[in-house]
């Protein structure tokens, strides 16, 4: 394969990372679900040094993602949007570039709209979560689809969570 | 109904009775949050951990119970034990790890001992003084190791594997003679073979700890969850018992919930616990902030840590079978976090609910009325679990919940907090 191929995979990678961060910033679920391929998994972990095991927090399908969403109408939620600010700090292609394993970093803020009281509270911006993206992408026609994300969470305290994936 | 003036506003309600409502002050209050510390907190059992956290000898784990540090470690007799994690030297916390192991050396200390770092102290597994640098030099024949031991708490493997401590050195009853019959509805469950704790989050909520509790003794909140209303709310689940016991614990009795009534959820029967019906559902809510809660296939145990009078720390844990295969670990731990993970349909429902009854009634808010007045036959939308936990929060503080100036009165004889007949889960 050629640099430039190469360089388009690459950039195809990155583009598609970024544009999920603005899908779900947004709470576009659909437009975040057409960026990923239908075999498609999604899932939270973390480590926890407290009990000494690898855990999951939320994993599933790209259907079990979309009736996630979907339902999200039936459920309290709080409604304080989350920000993701994000950087791709790696991607390596397969040897013929149709498949890329990638790493992004990302500290996931939360700016109160609800809170305690939100009088006070809402407009406040505050770190929800510091994790990592470890994304695997499929490569088609210049465009990257995801195939599997595992956001890694560094943080444990999670107080009031959330209701959709991060 | 019409709306009402500053002095209707703090009136009794009419109707309700003393034991049916309660004052916010005891959510809010500096003094009684203080108060609550030594006479609750450091007099009863508390769950600190599962002993699969430490699961060889020298493992440990730390935590604090009513702001004192504590550390669980297990022996080379595998024997799990508690002390205070403060060095009897210079007050040091000894360990600030979360969990490991002192099998292997510290930079100040050596393997197979807890260091203080500090002044390099060093104790054995059953809370011996084992060295003190430059012991004779300093201290001559005036100070012996065996005078300078760790300070030893009551502590107890029982039910499922938890470990309890117990800082009150009077405490004369064992963890199951102060649960008593509340452990009954799980105990077969738990107690047939090994548990494994496969799920931890921690989240610090500014509420109450007494809130939490509150939301998991009651059930008449389920309008709060979708997913409750649509897996229960038929007669089955309206009849579901609950049942108050000694030392202000409280059990909700089952029913058979219809998972499959939620798009995208099916039943947990092929993973069942032990002993467990299809499908059941049994929540144990031990005095006073301790909860077990068991969804046929996984169970959840919450631990409260009180850190204010509008702050608690909650740690949640999920277990499974320590014999899962990967693929019933798997189906655990969707089963838990479907509804009670951090993202899960429920467990951010309840945090936002308390986090709001916290907003509503901090420490400088006027004081109100909260009620629990509902009578319902001892059944699922019946408030006695809160009457009964109150009456024994009342008694150990000598406070009228009603009003905290006061002291403790008992409630009306026929406000029944404990159900007439039969009380067995
Ligand atoms: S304070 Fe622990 S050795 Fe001095
Ligand atoms: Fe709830």
């Amino acid at each position: 394969m050629t640099s430039d191929k190469n360089a388009a995979a690459v950039e195809a990678v990155k583009n598609t990372i970024y544009r999920a961060c603005l899908n779900l910033d947004q709470e576009k679920w659909t437009d975040w679900l057409d960026l990923c391929a239908d075999d498609f998994h999604y899932a939270i972990k973390a480590y926890s040094p407290e009990i000494r095991n690898d855990m999951t927090y939320l994993a599933g399908s790209r259907d079990d993602m979309a009736n996630l969403t979907e339902m999200l109408p039936k459920h309290n939620t709080d409604r304080s949007p989350l920000s993701r600010h994000a950087t791709v700090y790696t991607v390596d292609l397969n040897d013929d570039g149709t498949e890329a394993d990638a790493v992004t970093s990302v500290a996931i803020y939360q700016t109160r709209l609800d809170g305690t009281s939100s009088h006070v509270d809402a407009g406040s911006t505050h770190l929800f979560v510091s994790a990592k993206y470890y994304d695997k992408l499929r490569i088609e026609n210049g465009t990257a689809k995801f195939v599997e994300r595992v956001t890694r969470l560094d943080t444990r305290r999670l107080d009031r969570g959330s209701h959709w994936p991060l | 109904m019409p709306t009402r003036n500053a002095q209707t506003w703090r009136e009794p309600p009419k109707g309700l009775r003393q034991g049916e409502w309660i004052d916010s002050r005891i959510y809010s209050d500096s003094e009684i949050f203080e108060e609550e510390l030594s006479k609750v907190w450091k007099k009863c059992w508390i769950a600190v951990c599962h002993e699969s956290e430490l699961p060889e000898p020298y493992d440990f784990r730390t935590m604090t119970i009513a702001r004192e540090p504590v550390i669980v470690t297990r022996g080379p007799d595998k024997k799990v034990r508690a002390f205070l994690n403060v060095c009897p030297h210079r007050g040091n916390m000894i360990e600030m790890r979360p969990s490991g192991s002192f099998k292997e050396g510290t930079p100040s200390g050596n393997p197979k001992h807890m260091t203080c770092m500090f002044h390099a102290w060093q104790f054995d597994m059953k809370g011996n003084c084992a060295y003190i640098s430059r012991e004779k030099e300093g201290y001559q024949d005036r100070l012996s190791r065996k005078d300078v031991g760790l300070r030893k708490l009551k502590c107890e493997v029982y039910f499922g594997g938890f470990v309890w401590v117990c800082l009150d050195d009077e405490m004369d009853m064992s963890v199951a003679e102060w649960g008593g019959q509340a452990f009954d509805c799980l105990q077969k469950a738990v107690d047939e073979e090994p548990l494994e704790v496969f799920h931890y989050h921690k989240a610090i909520i500014p509420c109450n700890y007494k809130l939490w509790h509150d939301t998991n003794s009651e059930f008449y909140h389920d309008y709060l969850h979708y997913h409750n209303r649509i897996t229960g709310f038929n007669d089955e689940y309206f009849a579901r018992k609950n049942s108050s016991y000694d030392n202000g614990h409280v059990v909700v009795g089952s029913f058979k919930v219809r998972y499959d009534q939620y798009k995208g959820f099916d039943s947990r029967a092929d993973v069942s616990f032990p002993h467990m019906e299809e499908n059941a559902w049994y929540m144990i809510d031990m005095f006073p902030g301790i909860n077990f809660n068991l969804r046929g296939s996984a169970l959840r145990c919450d631990l409260m840590t009180p850190l204010g009078p509008n702050e608690v720390m909650i740690e949640f844990r999920g277990l499974g079978l320590k014999s899962d295969t990967p693929e019933q670990r798997e189906a655990r731990i969707e089963h838990h976090n479907s509804i009670w993970g951090p993202f899960g349909r429920n467990l951010h429902e309840d945090l936002i609910a308390v986090s709001g009854q916290g907003g509503a009634m901090h420490e400088m808010a006027e004081p109100r009325r909260i009620l629990h007045g509902r009578h319902e036959n001892h059944t699922i939308h019946d408030e006695v679990g809160m009457r009964h936990f109150y009456d024994t929060w009342g008694k150990m503080m000598n406070r009228l919940p009603s009003d905290p100036t006061k002291p403790y009165a008992p409630p009306p004889d026929d406000l029944e907090l404990e159900e007439p007949v039969a009380r067995t889960a």
